[in-house]
């Protein structure tokens, strides 16, 4: 153990999971402002041309109406405007809650410190709920929000969208699946200007599957619809791919075997599109591709993971647990239990995350750690000697005689004098 | 963080979309008045007003004005914004980018689905780490609820996650969902409020039943959260009391102290409180003085607890003696703040304990150490990716992740030769001297001898049956 175990708190490289919690709000005010200015681009131009529409020669009454229309454009901008401000507005004070969340941290000394652990909490809270949402348990994750108070630190509308949108085009389950891309068409139209930006392929990917199932029918009237839309929407940009790949697909039949159009006619490409619209998404909002909760947890595992947490000789080892290679799906007990004597339970070693740190490597030490003044039993157990000390007179054991605490009760007892002193370097 | 706040305060202040929908409802108000007078120039001819052609005209400009503020007043926000980005950016600085994408190998990369293979790091598909276990990643969240005494979205939670299995079954993947066998749905009629101690197997029952069914964990901690209501906010140790009498035989195995510590805190209680409440005491008829219900409690309750407390017994009962001049006597301080607090917290472990789970949530626990780790892991992933060089010890950590003493529960071993830790195929081995080496050190140490000496002191010994075998 090099110097770890200060305890000082360094916020920043604390925050190192906590940058797409204040990059979040702020890209969803980009999208805002890019929204107010679309249609603002729009109302100037509907107003500047029925403005000038009027010539000297118009009648009052046409004026009157150009007029009405006018205003009636100016009044719908004014409704938009509004709503996204009411928008905006509900952004800054998530960022402001977020800000304040961050701030708590930098003001908290050392991670001994009691608000610390209420602090890690809330970010446990927040590790969680993203998991929900990503996962798309979305009752969970709203439940689990409210209930912690946590509704602004977490992004359930923006996942709720992504969801929604990802479902519709992975299509319902079933046989053959179809998907829905009418939200996803949608969604890349809001986001245009940021998807160019980005070089997303996901609306060329969407248009091409349009085009797919109009190919599918394989009527000549869809045939020939499927050529105009390809014109209109495949050859946008250099990309010549998606339009050679689109022109090939009309010269094979939805059941041929030849690759890639086999790919293409399969309904599995929802699947693939599905996919795809995930990673846009998150890439375009500047998430993570996996839950930070996985990052932690993974870190975390291996982090704590010593080779004994894994033992057969690990008198901590929760007591039950799914045993390994057995088709039994309820959790049995050991019929012993291991003794926990008065150390906390190490949760690697708990029912809650030993099977699932099983597969991660474990943590990496240079210098042993060990109880003050080690003793070893007659057994071969270490124990530190005040510990163990302590513990037996706790479990009653008389003066001069010793008992291995883990044993419990039940155990060997040995005089004192039979405990030796282990030299660990 | 202050460049963020300061930033956050120009985009509330002023770098909003208030002053475009200001500039708007001017524009809307000249055309609206221009509208009017032309209305009422069409009424009246007569009247004194420009004629249309010219208002309109006139119009142009002002309108044509109103878009540029427009333009101007979302050019602030933009500023106000990029203001922000840039603030966020420092605040971040050598951790955005190619930071977070190190990590995302990192972490990932670290999670190695299986074990041994594919580990190297960065090689974190989404098909590997953490993502390939989601079944027990889930099962862990569940406990997690429960523990945290979130019933009800641990119950929704249950209810979505069996949803979605459904219907991913339907799609014909198949995934490992045994977890949620043990746990129960709304139409398992849990009952989560009843007492319990018709279990059945509450008793008496030393280690619990061979097989937990359905519901298990869910009952044992609503039943936690009940006792530990009645402790906190209702300074009712009855149901505590019941439980650790209930339990008494593990509690002692583990050496525990919650059962004296109740009966002191009781003891306490009866002793200070100006009016026993009879009905809150199963031990005397009401009517006795303080001093007197104790010294009956303390006469049925605290035998049991001799010899292993016999001196904290007799401090208490020689408090007896000074009533009701306690506040003056040298035993006062046993009697301040009966710390409700501190018995709640001692109640929480061992009943957790008694659950074999530790007393703190381990995914809380997990997390922290995850973020005190990252750093570390963070940087060497990036080191990796720089000189293009990949991490072959899948078993083990390449680098030391810090981690203060609390996180740490074991005694760790790192043989003093070879460097290597302690594990179950190079286990710890204790000399005749008491140095301890791994095994596979003093193997390679002793080869071809018959006696050799210890690398630490002067001790020789035969190889033949030297080392012992010591569990650390």
């Amino acid at each position: 153990m090099a110097e770890l175990t200060s305890t000082k708190l360094d916020p920043d490289s604390h925050l190192l999971l906590d940058q797409p919690l204040l990059r979040l709000p702020h890209e969803l005010l980009r999208k805002n402002l890019k929204s107010a200015q679309r249609h603002i681009e729009i109302a100037n131009k509907g107003i500047t041309t029925s403005i000038q529409s009027l010539t000297p020669h118009s009648t009052p009454a046409d004026t009157l109406a150009a007029l009405d229309a006018t205003l009636l454009k100016a009044q719908t901008l004014k409704r938009k405007l509004e709503a996204l401000h009411a928008e905006e507005a509900s952004l800054h004070r998530q960022q402001k809650a977020r800000i304040n969340h961050i701030q708590e941290l930098h003001e908290i000394p050392t991670i001994a410190d009691v608000k610390y652990d209420l602090w890690s909490q809330t970010r446990l809270d927040r590790l969680l709920v993203d998991y929900l949402l990503r996962q798309n348990y979305l009752a969970s994750a709203r439940q689990l929000a409210e209930a912690k108070g946590i509704v602004d630190l977490v992004d359930i509308p923006v996942f709720e969208d992504c969801g929604r949108i990802e479902a519709s085009l992975r299509g319902s389950h079933g046989e053959i699946s179809s998907g829905d891309m009418r939200e996803a068409l949608a969604w890349c139209a809001e986001n245009k200007q940021a998807l160019k930006k980005i070089g997303s392929t996901l609306e060329l990917e969407l248009r091409l599957q349009q085009f797919i199932e109009l190919a599918r029918t394989g009527e000549m009237g869809k045939l020939m619809e499927a050529i105009v839309h390809a014109r209109k929407h495949l050859v946008a940009g250099q990309d010549t791919e998606f339009g050679l790949r689109a022109g090939g697909l009309l010269a094979h039949a939805p059941d041929t075997m030849v690759e890639p159009y086999r790919t293409m006619y399969s309904s599995a490409r929802y699947l693939h599109l599905a996919a795809l619209f995930l990673r846009t998404h998150h890439t375009l909002f500047a998430l993570p591709a996996h839950p930070l909760l996985h990052t932690a947890l993974s870190a975390g595992l291996s982090a704590l993971k010593t080779p004994t947490c894994h033992s057969a000789h690990n008198p901590h080892r929760g007591n039950f647990s799914h045993p390994r290679n057995t088709t039994s799906t309820s959790i049995s007990r050991q019929s012993v239990p291991p003794l926990l004597t008065d150390t906390p339970v190490c949760p690697i070693c708990s029912t809650e995350l030993n099977e699932l740190a099983r597969g991660v490597p474990y943590a990496h030490h240079t210098k042993s750690y060990m109880e003050e003044d080690p003793v070893v039993l007659p057994n071969g157990r270490v124990f530190g000697r005040e510990r163990l000390r302590g513990l037996n007179v706790k479990l009653g054991v008389p003066e001069l005689r010793v008992r291995d605490p883990t044993d419990g009760l039940g155990g060997t007892e040995w005089a004192w004098a039979e405990v030796r002193k282990v030299f660990i370097l | 963080m202050d460049a963020l706040l300061t930033a956050h305060t120009t985009l509330t202040a002023h770098a909003n979309l208030s002053t475009t929908l200001t500039t708007v409802d001017s524009l809307i108000n000249l055309l609206q008045q221009t509208r009017d007078s032309l209305a009422a120039a069409a009424d009246q001819p007569s009247t004194n007003t420009l004629p249309p052609p010219l208002q309109i005209a006139k119009l142009k400009a002002p309108v044509k004005q109103a878009f540029e503020k427009v333009e101007k007043d979302l050019k602030e926000v933009n500023k106000g914004l990029n203001g922000y980005q840039k603030a966020l950016k420092e605040k971040f600085k050598g951790k955005d980018g190619a930071g977070m994408g190190g990590l995302e190998g990192g972490g990932e990369g670290l999670g190695g689905g299986s074990v041994g293979t594919g580990m190297g790091a960065g090689g974190g598909s989404a098909g590997g780490g953490l993502a390939g276990q989601k079944g027990l990643v889930e099962r862990a969240i569940a406990m997690h609820l429960l523990r945290e005494g979130q019933f009800d979205v641990a119950s929704t939670f249950i209810k979505e996650v069996s949803a979605q299995a459904e219907s991913r079954d339907l799609d014909g993947m198949e995934e490992d969902r045994s977890w949620l066998e043990d746990f129960a749905t709304e139409t398992d009629d849990v009952d989560m409020n009843g007492e319990h101690s018709d279990d059945g197997y509450e008793d008496g029952e030393l280690y619990g039943p061979e097989v937990i069914e359905r519901g298990y964990l869910q009952r044992k901690f609503a039943e936690m959260y009940r006792i530990l209501d009645a402790l906190r906010n209702q300074h009712n140790l009855a149901p505590a009391i019941h439980w650790a009498n209930t339990h008494s035989a593990e509690l002692g195995a583990r050496a525990s102290d919650l059962e004296f510590e109740l009966a002191r805190l009781r003891f306490v209680e009866l002793y200070t409180s100006p009016n026993p409440d009879p009905q809150n005491s199963d031990y005397l008829d009401s009517g006795f003085e303080a001093p007197i219900s104790a010294l009956h409690y303390a006469r049925t309750t605290f035998p049991r607890f001799h010899p292993r407390y016999t001196r904290e017994i007799s401090a208490l009962l020689g408090a007896l003696a000074f009533s009701p001049g306690l506040s003056e006597s040298p035993y006062r301080a046993m009697f301040e703040q009966p710390s409700w607090e501190t018995v709640a917290n001692l109640f929480t472990t061992s009943y957790t304990t008694l659950l074999s789970l530790p007393s703190q949530p381990p995914l809380l626990t997990t997390t922290n150490a995850g973020t005190l780790a990252l750093p570390s892991l963070t940087k060497f992933t990036q080191i990796l990716t720089k000189t293009r060089s990949s991490w072959t010890t899948s078993h083990e950590l390449p680098v030391e992740t810090p981690l203060p003493a609390s996180m740490i529960f074991h005694n760790i071993f790192v043989c003093p030769v070879s460097k290597e830790q302690g594990t179950e195929e190079n286990w710890p081995v204790m000399l005749p001297c008491g140095h301890v080496l791994a095994k596979e050190s003093l193997e390679a140490h002793a080869r071809g001898k018959g006696r050799c000496k210890c690398p630490y002191c002067p001790v020789e010994f035969r190889v033949e049956g030297g080392g012992k075998r010591v569990f650390i």
